[in-house]
């Protein structure tokens, strides 16, 4: 185990430190704001990712009962807020540096900013429940709830959206033309932030663990 | 075919607080009393054993023949009836009695709604609202929610609360009709409400001990 | 028991459920009073702060139509979620349990609370117009749009209102779980009335809003016994 989160600080430095020596900023892009993807993007996909992970525990705790999946959804989702967050934080200094606000109602900003708003009022419907038992089985209801309308959120609104306010975004994803090395960094990244969260999500689920028998006095 | 009640290895918790651990009950006829002083978990067993709460691990099982009863056969299997049970304060008894009938998806039947509130004794209230009832009044229409669907298992939790000398009698009449059918599974404090009981569940803090024989 | 039986009996169930709540509401009016006061008092502060005249012209179709369904979308927060809450509170909610199936029950209350939004949005939109100067293009779009809007607002209402009744900070706690989910409803809705007050009739949206509609139902009906029995 220990070799492996050693092997993750070494590819997570070397990726950091590749991101900003080894390609050439991408053409189209003001400066080195194009750097930006290497962070940004993993970001979300692992804040994207957690919501997934949630959902699969979620309905594992309903079908099995077993507590140690509610312990791993809730996990899932206190670090995908994270991951939320830095998405939203690095994709508005972007759009500072490319546009010249931090906040365009993008429809892909606004899909994340509503995500975010998802796992916050999950944390807050658990906080808010005080039986244990009954906590897990609510929370997992909502969130496969919030499951079966997510496409509404990521795909229809946004697009539905457009005919309200001005389309100010150009494709952010850049991954039209990428050259080796921006691809080489590219899926580094992405490859060590997912390691990133599965660790981080690991931890707080085993931290859960030990709080929720430590509060049933077992 | 009688329908048979088990219940093993319950236990719960609420806030740090084991309640009990442990529980186990068969019942299928008779009176079984449950005992235990104040606070011991005589209600949140009950309500478990009705499929009202969930126990932190153990199971309990409601079985016709030997097959496992789920869903509304199950909730018809069970009558249970405890100091938590509430009406619809707005709808009189009758009202409150067809609605629940209704939503247990059977059909409408004011002759059934009318012998189940005479036998409680609350014939002549039958157009009141529950809000204008008093505490013994609530009492008999909670004996009169468990007894609604002439259930084989009665789980009644401190069943003579609130009741005069002639309500106590009229629990007592329902307990000794239904036990000789299936099975009551009866919790109080009252020692005298336990006497003639065919076997005795005591809820000691963390211990349970299932004895047969009247105590 | 036959599935053609078994489907009867749900919807009687479901139906005994509706007619019960109803019942109770015309009884006391406690949910229509307080979301009619909520909406007048909405309705009096747009309307003094803006009037029929306070807008341009070309802007007044996509204001009206954003304040109107944030109108009726916090209406709907103030009067729905009390279908499950007050069960809870007092204390009939354990009755319930122990004679019907969750499913029944949510649809029960969620046929309710969707005549109850039905009741609201039939006051509250013709009212708001006439405050605002707001001419409708196509009242039958519009109408549409208004049914299976509140529609979709009911199944998620009612849904969550089952999760936050055995939960504390109800009202606050309601408003945060349901925003994130109502989002990709209210935002077509939104679109959708602009088009119908322009007096096109808003296919695409109309679809969209059919396609949630059904996707809530779906999603509250399998998880109804997650979200209230024990």
């Amino acid at each position: 185990m220990k070799a492996l989160k050693v092997l993750l600080l070494l590819a997570m430095g070397a990726t950091v430190v590749a991101a900003f020596l080894w390609p050439e900023p991408a053409q189209g892009f003001l400066g080195e704001s194009s750097r930006i993807v290497f962070f940004h993007v993993p970001c979300a996909w692992t804040a994207a990712l957690a919501f997934i992970v949630a959902a699969v525990y979620s309905l594992m705790f309903l079908v099995r009962g077993n507590p140690w999946h509610d312990d791993l959804a809730a996990a899932a989702v206190r670090v995908g807020l994270v991951f939320a967050v830095l998405a939203l934080v690095t994709g508005s200094l972007f759009a500072k540096i490319m546009w010249g606000a931090y906040w365009n109602w993008d429809p892909r900003e606004s899909s994340f900013l509503l995500l975010l708003f998802l796992y916050g009022a999950y944390l807050f419907l658990r906080a808010a429940i005080d039986d244990p038992s009954r906590r897990g089985r609510i929370a997992a209801a909502y969130a496969l709830f919030a499951a079966v309308l997510m496409p509404f959120l990521f795909f229809v609104a946004p697009r539905v959206t457009q005919s309200l306010h001005p389309q100010t975004v150009i494709n952010t994803q850049g991954k039209i033309l990428m050259d080796t090395p921006t691809k080489t960094v590219f899926f580094a990244g992405l490859a060590c932030f997912t390691g990133l969260f599965v660790w981080l999500f690991s931890l707080d689920a085993r931290s859960a663990r030990l709080d929720r028998v430590r509060a049933s006095g077992i | 075919m009688r329908v048979e009640l088990e219940a093993a290895d319950l236990s719960k918790s609420y806030a740090g607080r084991r309640v009990f651990a442990g529980l186990a009950l068969s019942a299928s006829e008779g009176l079984v009393a449950v005992a235990g002083p104040n606070g011991s978990g005589k209600t949140t067993f009950l309500k478990i054993l009705a499929g009202l709460l969930r126990p932190d691990s153990g199971s309990v099982r409601v079985r016709r023949g030997g097959a496992d009863l789920s869903g509304d056969a199950r909730r018809q299997a069970i009558g249970w009836a405890g100091p938590d049970l509430s009406f619809y304060e707005d709808l009189t008894a009758e009202e409150n009695l067809d609605f629940f009938r209704r939503a247990a998806g059977r059909r409408a039947d004011p002759a059934a709604v009318g012998r189940s509130l005479a036998e409680v004794g609350l014939a002549d209230a039958a157009r009141l609202h529950v809000g204008a009832f008093s505490t013994g009044m609530k009492q008999r229409l909670r004996i009169a929610f468990a007894t609604l669907f002439d259930a084989p298992i009665l789980l009644l939790d401190e069943p003579m609360n609130g009741l005069d000398a002639a309500g106590r009698e009229m629990v007592s009449e329902v307990v000794a009709a239904r036990r000789r059918e299936g099975a009551v599974v009866l919790a109080s404090n009252d020692p005298r409400d336990l006497s003639g009981a065919d076997a005795v569940v005591e809820i000691a803090p963390a211990r349970a001990r299932l004895t047969r024989g009247t105590p | 028991m036959t599935a053609a039986e078994a489907r009867a009996s749900f919807f009687r169930r479901s139906l005994a459920v509706c007619g019960k709540d109803a019942a109770q509401e015309l009884r006391r009016r406690i949910a229509v009073a307080s979301v009619l006061f909520f909406a007048a008092a909405s309705l009096t502060l747009v309307s003094f702060a803006i009037g029929p005249f306070g807008l341009p012209p070309e802007a007044r179709e996509r204001v009206c139509s954003a304040l109107l369904w944030v109108l009726l979308f916090f209406s709907a927060a103030t009067g729905l979620p009390r279908a499950f809450v007050r069960e809870e509170e007092s204390g009939t909610a354990l009755a319930l349990r122990l004679v019907a199936p969750a499913t029944a029950v949510l649809a029960g209350k969620t046929l309710f609370n969707f005549v109850l939004f039905a009741a609201i949005a039939a006051v509250t939109a013709p009212a708001f117009a006439l405050l605002l100067g707001w001419r409708i293009g196509s009242i039958g779009a519009f109408a549409a749009v208004l049914a299976l809007g509140g529609l979709g607002l009911s199944i998620v209402s009612t849904f969550l209102s089952a999760l936050v009744a055995r939960a504390s900070q109800k009202s606050v706690l309601f408003v945060v779980i349901s925003f994130p989910l109502l989002a990709p409803l209210l935002l077509p809705a939104i679109a959708a009335t602009v088009s119908a007050s322009s007096g096109e009739i808003p296919w695409t949206a109309l679809r969209v809003l059919v396609a949630y509609d059904g996707a809530a139902a779906c999603g509250a009906y399998l998880l109804a016994g997650a979200a209230w029995e024990e």
